[in-house]
């Protein structure tokens, strides 16, 4: 790779972009990670649980990407090849500290009886203790039960719901069908929805919203 | 209309709200929800918790961010520049 320094007035096109990056444009470097650095380390964060580490991460995936830049070739977006570079650095992450979890079923055919029908009443969240919560205590909470679902349901729900990445870009990262894609946010959000249950007994929507 | 059962209603709810079901389905499944009250809660808590996530990012993001992400850039960035040949002018300078 022969490094340059360009100065850009214009936002470049993502052709441009990797063609400047791919020719080590310092100034083309500086607006990637000035750009997509922030997400990435909120997602490295949260996919971890651990500040600490997901800087170490993001690190060693930006200096290794910046190192393989030559290799991208254009199959799919630069913020998915991104996100997929963290990922898989997190998840080897995850593995070697043995946290690494299979997703397990998400409990929701227990509602149900053998003619699809709800056994009891889906208990409501409308408890009393809702009205002691404010919206800042109600999003810490969520933050402390998405840190303690099973990685493949977090990694799905982070990019899709707190990332807001599109559904091309999440398969392209993760190396998965848009099916598989769709079945994991349904576990992830109902495994979040179950969580949630068990810690609130609110609710949330008036302590959100109103 | 075709009858739904609950746990088919609530197996679809996510590609309800991400728009990925047809025109039928979301009939059938709004018209299920007419009926239901379970389906119904259980419907407005999952929009309840995308809605939540979604929110999580911007309480990160402004009261955590920065400063660390200030950190990783400067080591990122003294990592990969000096393979980053200055240019000739600012060699000069």
């Amino acid at each position: 790779m022969h490094g340059q320094n360009r100065h850009h007035t214009e936002p470049l096109t993502e052709a441009a972009q990797v063609k400047a990056l791919k020719a080590g444009d310092a100034v083309a470097w500086r607006d990637l990670l000035s750009r997509y650095g922030p997400s990435l380390l909120n997602y490295a964060s949260s996919l971890l649980g651990d500040r600490g580490a997901a800087e170490e991460i993001l690190q060693d995936s930006l200096v290794n990407i910046y190192r393989t830049i030559d290799r991208f070739e254009g199959r799919c977006s630069l913020k998915s090849w991104l996100y997929r570079g963290v990922h898989n650095r997190a998840i080897d992450e995850i593995r070697r500290r043995k946290r690494y979890v299979e997703v397990s079923a998400d409990g929701l055919e227990d509602y149900f009886n053998e003619q699809g029908h709800w056994k009891h009443d889906c208990p409501g969240w409308d408890g009393l203790a809702a009205k002691q919560l404010d919206e800042k205590r109600v999003l810490s909470v969520v933050r402390q039960e998405m840190d303690r679902l099973p990685h493949m349901h977090r990694e799905v729900l982070l990019m899709k719901d707190v990332e807001g990445l599109k559904t091309s870009e999440i398969c392209a990262a993760l190396e998965i069908s848009a099916g598989n894609l769709r079945i994991r946010i349904h576990r992830a959000r109902v495994a979040l929805r179950t969580a949630l249950s068990i810690t609130l007994s609110v609710p949330l929507r008036a302590a959100v919203v109103g | 209309m075709m009858y739904l059962q609950c746990a088919k209603v609530v197996d679809k709810i996510s590609d309800i709200m991400d728009g990925h079901a047809s025109i039928l389905v979301r009939m059938r499944f709004h018209g299920h929800l007419l009926l239901c009250k379970n389906c119904r809660r259980y419907y407005d808590q999952l929009r309840t918790v995308r809605t939540l996530s979604g929110q999580v990012k911007s309480v990160d993001l402004l009261t955590e961010l920065p400063d660390d992400f200030g950190q990783v850039m400067d080591f990122v960035m003294a990592e990969i520049e000096p393979e980053i040949e200055p240019e000739k002018g600012e060699k000069d300078a």
